[in-house]
């Protein structure tokens, strides 16, 4: 009696935690959408540009968010083509070829960076810049490239425990098929267990993209600015949302302009969204043809 | 030792240790080309161990130890696997091997056929289909699958599953077949189809076959031989 009023208390305490976190959610969003939705609209995102000519390159955007949008587009896009390589690659090497002794020193090492602020990693991000200014050329400093270095470092633990976790947990039956066949050790990896490991792989990236769409702290210190317009190259200083959503809550005047960061925000929470739905389609379609296609 | 000439294997002292743990002792056996052996005998004997020495597969396993000899017939000459006088792909290649869990991968069935002419260089796309078809019909799949090579292989029924991983091995012509326990995972029709196959196959090559079924070795088995406490014994009165 007392075991059956247990298992009942647990199961009753875990629907009312997931439920609370679903009303949770709920709750934010539909926060964000009555505050965010009235400001939504071309006014927001392309000021008082005509959107045609700015999506032309005819006009610039003073007072919209159009530049921070398409900066941070360019972070997430910057620092996952720096982090995604670097980080599969050390998930394959911590799965497929490092010793015990060296799996446990060398994944160590990639916890305690998943463990580090993002303010810290910002500031060496910053002192990094501040180097190739005093050492290199004056014209390097705080930019778009050094932000998304910054954000590759902190997206790639991420992704590297999100790869050898997908590889090793890897059904043994798989392992062995392609072995026994007369695969190499590298024919395994690139026929067999990478197209199958791809779900999990896809779950770190998706993590990676939202951290890098989100995270204020490394940006603050490592080029974002209020006003710079659209990026003009990679070492150039930027606009990014995140930003954009921090200093207009901290310096807003009236309440349109709070209105407008809120309208940022939904803004930012819909670019998440289209990023993770294509990260999972091209998830879905790599590994269709991977392992399908003939 | 003197080789005789229908010798398709020979193990010679062969010592097998999981760690500490020692498996196989002093293991003297020889197998004849184009004949199956089943190898039966209590579990945990090694059986499977016995097998994975022929094709390298107990290389994949860490923390293991094999001494003696193995010497194996292959493309007419005398190899051994031990020395490393023949690469592990090409060992794999000649001496394939048919898992107790049917294992199609996660591909379609006409992938799968062609995964191990893939893993050897041969991408002729007519020569793949030839081969891929006369293997398909030596494990008596063809009729059944030749419509639909673009489905899932993990959509075939259990037996189906095992003859087209039968087939797949066939595929890169090996000279010999190890079997481990194909039939324990099916019921008693795919199991019988399975048997049958395995018999036609003795034209092609040498099978070891190991079963844990007195009937099943009976049945298929030219000759029966018998894996306990340690080590090989022929088992008299057990062959067909």
């Amino acid at each position: 009696m007392i075991r059956g009023f247990a298992e009942k208390t647990i199961a009753c305490l875990s629907w009312a935690l997931a439920l609370s976190l679903c009303l949770s959610v709920t709750v934010l969003l539909s926060y964000l959408l009555i505050k965010g939705l009235p400001s939504l609209g071309t006014e927001l995102v392309f000021g008082k540009a005509d959107p045609l000519n700015v999506l032309l390159g005819r006009e610039r955007v003073f007072d919209g968010i159009f530049p921070a949008a398409v900066g941070t587009l360019s972070l997430v896009f910057l620092s996952t083509l720096i982090a995604l390589p670097l980080g599969i690659c050390s998930g394959i090497y911590l799965s497929e070829y490092a010793t015990p002794g060296m799996k446990k020193a060398v994944g160590g090492l990639f916890d305690v960076l998943a463990g580090i602020p993002s303010i810290v990693v910002g500031l060496y991000g910053f002192s990094v810049s501040i180097f190739l200014h005093h050492h290199f050329s004056e014209r390097l400093g705080p930019c778009l490239l050094i932000s998304a270095l910054s954000l590759g470092v902190l997206v790639l633990p991420y992704i590297v425990r999100s790869s050898q976790s997908a590889l090793e947990e890897l059904p043994a039956h798989i392992r062995c098929t392609a072995t026994a066949l007369g695969a190499t050790r590298l024919q395994n990896l690139v026929y067999v267990l990478l197209p199958n490991a791809l779900s999990g792989i896809g779950s770190g990236v998706i993590l990676a993209i939202g951290r890098c769409a989100e995270d204020t702290a490394v940006i603050l210190l490592t080029g974002v600015v209020a006003t710079a317009g659209l990026p003009s190259s990679l070492f150039a200083q930027y606009e990014a949302l995140p930003f954009y959503i921090y200093y207009i809550s901290n310096q807003y005047t009236n309440p349109a302009e709070l209105s407008n960061g809120y309208g940022a925000c939904l803004v930012l929470l819909g670019i998440c969204s289209v990023l993770f739905m294509v990260a999972r389609g091209m998830q879905k379609r790599l590994f269709h043809w991977a392992l399908y296609s003939r | 030792m003197p080789k005789q000439k229908k010798e398709k294997i020979i193990l010679d002292r062969v010592d097998f240790f999981y760690g500490r743990r020692q498996v196989l002792c002093g293991i003297k056996a020889a197998f004849y080309s184009n004949t199956l052996t089943a190898i039966t005998g209590p579990s945990g004997q090694g059986k499977s161990t016995l097998l994975g020495l022929l094709n390298g597969m107990w290389n994949e396993v860490p923390n293991t130890h094999c001494s003696g000899d193995i010497q194996i017939l292959l493309g007419g000459q005398w190899i051994s696997p031990l020395r490393k006088e023949i690469s592990l792909s090409h060992l794999r290649r000649k001496v394939a091997m048919i898992f107790q869990e049917p294992n199609p991968l996660p591909m379609s069935i006409g992938r799968n056929m062609a995964f191990p002419l893939k893993l050897s260089g041969i991408r002729d796309k007519r020569l793949v289909e030839e081969k891929v078809r006369t293997a398909l019909e030596q494990a008596f799949l063809w009729e059944e699958v030749k419509d639909r090579l673009e489905d899932s292989a993990l959509n075939l029924s259990g037996g189906q599953k095992q003859r087209l991983c039968i087939a797949r091995a066939l595929i890169l012509e090996p000279e010999i077949l190890l079997c481990d326990e194909p039939t324990s995972s099916l019921d008693a029709k795919a199991a019988r189809i399975i048997e049958a196959l395995l018999v036609s196959l003795k034209n092609h090559c040498t099978l070891l076959v190991v079963s844990h079924y007195l009937d099943q070795v009976r049945r298929i088995g030219d000759r029966v031989m018998i894996l306990e406490n340690e080590g090989l014994t022929n088992g008299a009165g057990l062959s067909a």
